[in-house]
């Protein structure tokens, strides 16, 4: 008895130690390693979730500015070194990682991150402490709004609605319903503003039912037999890919043969399986089209990736992460790299960037003003239909 | 003679950590303090849920849901008013509480009350369940708390989630909120009312038949730790500036059951090494994180994601090595602390000695 807790507890001890004694190793090494380091390189933050619940996305991010940084590695001369952190989809994670970049790693420039609510809970820190954030994918107004140092490279929701409004508008509908995913920050926020911008289109009422449903939700009849007796002529349905495609199957199978229009959360594959022919013919909007580049910068980036990653074709996500490195190197070969106040007006005053979506300008709240692709599912393949641009929407 | 010392040398404790949270706030960064703070918001919650799954014995895994109700009235009532339009940009906030203003402490305390509210509401049906039955049912209201939320557009914002909250990253304000939070847990787990909760723990017949009501003593101790669990989940709001529903997922409870198990279930000092030791260890464990090169050779293992596993290694040897946590039911008791100090070496099992 006495001999069996003398050997657990030697057992334990022994681990701790060799432990202790393995991170002491680590942190010995990791000085070393940074000194030559810290003598030339910029550091540039990356905060991505690359554990939990958004990792898919945190990775294919990373993916672009690990791209960006291979074909920009350099500064003014000085090498550009990143600096990885994951946020493990936790915003608590989140608010530690962004001050962690700041004060331990003194980075001048934040890249990330994936999905608002993380983003949100590092806003004040980059607003504290002075250092501007890139957004590479958070699209809720929330996060660059009253902020002055969140910036970010992708579209926001008002735009994207806004886009797919106008789009069911010129294609002759009259009137549309929306099913909104009601859990989903994201999705609320599209249903918002295409509600808006297509009653101000096609007048009051012309929105004759909007849905709800929860994340994770299976079965829509429901919803969908209530949405049948309204008769749309389209139905706009932001959402989760997974719940978007069955919501489609089964709207099919009930006999409803509006269109469906949605948002860039369909541009992946998973959508197209899930669904399979029944979301032929959808239409939903996208940041980047990886069949026709738009830029010469596009077309650098679509073959460094196809090097990189064998026949795969980059999304998205992947792009606008490119393109937030691209908005950072620009900012600092104008402002240099020591004063991060300077960085970020130097990033708020860009304009006419080339980055891999077109041209980027960013406006007084930190968004891109810059153009969006319509796309739409073709035989189980994603195929252009339309751009639109900033302008049009105006002009209308 | 001995609680006398004892009471004084707690007090004494607390008013030197409090010095030494003065002194943190003064000359730390601004990230130290973060990970500080984080530690004792989950000390508080951890602690909350130690009440009813430690001493009362009564698996529930309800803590996210009233966290969620504590951080959603520290979002709704300390954004300033002339902040408010742009937060609520989707559906306007409803009139009647649009210009509602409390400071931090009330609506820290409004949100304990609401919880320990909704927590009686809930307890009265469910707490007549047992073991893994009473877990599921918690589970699931504390889910429904959730979903309402999410669905109470016009006062929470639903999905979209609420920002501006004044961060609060004062490690002095919070060491307060912990303190009293202790103070007062420790007051009623020492009282007959803790003895209570340990009786029905140990025992839920034998505890009837000497004149406990079962009941009522459930449906406090779940009352009790719904409020500190509201006043952690508002702290947390007020840390991070923002809350959102997908905070909140039930996934969030198990960090806490994570923290109570490894700290001691049924052990209040357990349960603040618990927090420390998940909070502050992770976050150490980063360095497995970057990339680290051995002989000029980057070693591929070291990208992120590791940590996490090797937290995970880590948490099985505890679990294997200390089967009833790292405490048990034990307290660390300044009879133990001085009898450690005067013989070093008779309190082999004894780790790190901290004044509280």
């Amino acid at each position: 008895m006495k001999m069996k807790k003398f050997v657990s507890a030697f057992l334990a001890s022994a681990v701790a130690l060799s432990l202790v004694a393995g991170c002491g190793g680590g942190d010995k090494k990791k000085a070393e390693e940074k000194k030559p380091a810290a003598a030339g390189a910029v550091k540039v933050g990356v905060f991505l979730p690359l554990t939990g619940d958004n990792a898919a996305g945190g990775e294919l991010e990373l993916r672009g500015i690990k791209l960006a940084n291979k074909l920009h590695p350099e500064i003014n001369g000085k090498k550009i070194e990143l600096v990885i952190a994951d946020n493990k989809s936790d915003k608590a994670e989140a608010a530690n990682v962004a001050a962690r970049l700041i004060e331990k790693d003194k980075v001048k420039v934040i890249l990330g991150t994936y999905g608002s609510s993380l983003a949100m809970a590092a806003g004040n820190i980059v607003k504290d402490s002075k250092v501007p954030a890139i957004g590479t994918s958070c699209t809720n107004p929330q996060v660059t709004k009253g902020n002055d140092y969140y910036f970010r490279a992708c579209f926001i929701d008002p735009f994207q609605g806004t886009v797919m409004a106008n789009y069911a508008f010129k294609k002759g509908a009259k009137k549309v319903a929306i099913v909104q995913e009601v859990s989903n920050d994201y999705s609320v926020g599209l249903a918002k503003f295409f509600k808006e911008a297509f009653e101000k289109l096609a007048g009051a009422g012309s929105v004759v039912e909007i849905a709800n449903y929860q994340t994770g939700d299976k079965d829509f009849s429901a919803q969908l037999t209530n949405l049948k007796a309204k008769n749309p002529d389209a139905i706009f349905a932001p959402g989760n890919f997974t719940e978007s495609a069955l919501l489609i199957k089964q709207a099919r199978q009930l006999g409803i043969k509006a269109p469906f229009l949605g948002g860039d959360t369909w541009e992946t594959q998973d959508f197209v399986n899930v669904g399979s022919k029944e979301v032929d013919g959808v239409a939903f909007s996208s940041a980047f089209d990886s069949t026709k580049a738009a830029t010469p910068e596009a077309k650098k980036f679509l073959e460094a990736y196809a090097k990189e990653y064998k026949g795969e074709q980059p999304g998205g996500l992947t792009a606008l992460a490119y393109d937030s490195y691209l908005i950072a190197l620009n900012a600092m070969q104008k402002a240099g790299v020591d004063d991060s106040v300077k960085i970020r007006e130097a990033i708020a005053a860009t304009k006419d960037l080339e980055t891999t979506t077109g041209k980027t300008t960013l406006n007084a709240d930190g968004d891109p003003i810059k153009s969006a692709v319509i796309k739409t599912v073709k035989d189980g393949k994603f195929s252009f239909i339309d751009m639109v641009n900033p302008e049009d929407l105006k002009a209308k | 003679m001995n609680n006398k010392r004892n009471i004084m040398l707690t007090i004494a404790a607390l008013v030197i950590l409090f010095g030494v949270a003065c002194f943190v706030q003064a000359e730390v960064n601004s990230y130290v303090r973060r990970i500080i703070n984080l530690c004792l918001v989950y000390a508080i919650i951890g602690l909350s849920m130690n009440v009813t799954n430690g001493f009362a014995g009564q698996f529930s895994l309800g803590q996210a849901g009233f966290m969620a109700i504590g951080a959603y009235m520290v979002g709704i009532f300390t954004v300033p008013v002339e902040l408010r339009a742009d937060v609520f940009y989707a559906v306007p906030m409803n009139p009647h509480l649009v210009n509602v203003y409390m400071p931090l402490w009330m609506a820290l305390i409004l949100g304990g009350v609401l919880a320990a509210f909704v927590a009686g509401i809930i307890g009265t049906p469910v707490l007549r369940l047992r073991g893994d039955y009473l877990a599921i049912a918690t589970l699931g209201f504390s889910e429904i708390i959730r979903i309402v939320i999410t669905n109470a557009t016009s006062i929470t914002n639903g999905a979209l989630g609420i920002k501006n909250i004044p961060p609060l990253n004062d490690v002095r304000y919070i060491f307060m909120a912990a303190a009293i939070s202790y103070v007062l847990i420790t007051l009623l787990l020492n009282s007959s009312y803790g003895r209570a909760f340990k009786a029905i723990r140990e025992d839920e017949i034998a505890a009837e038949a000497m004149g406990i009501s079962l009941f009522y003593h459930k449906n406090l101790a779940f009352m009790v730790s719904a409020f500190f669990a509201g006043i952690g989940g508002g702290l947390y709001g007020a840390l991070l500036g923002t809350v959102d529903p997908k905070n909140f997922l039930f996934t969030l409870t198990y960090n806490f059951l994570l923290i109570i198990v490894l700290g001691g279930m049924g052990s209040v000092t357990g349960s603040m090494f618990g927090a420390i030791i998940v909070t502050a260890g992770l976050e150490y464990l980063r360095l497995f994180d970057e990339p680290m090169e051995l002989m000029g050779i980057a070693i591929p293992l070291f990208r992120p994601g590791l940590r996490m596993v090797v937290f995970s290694i880590l948490l099985m040897v505890c679990v294997l090595f200390w089967r009833r946590g790292i405490m048990g039911t034990n307290e660390l008791t300044w009879e133990k602390i001085i009898s450690f100090v005067k013989h070093p070496l008779s309190g082999f099992r004894k780790k790190g000695v901290q004044g509280k």
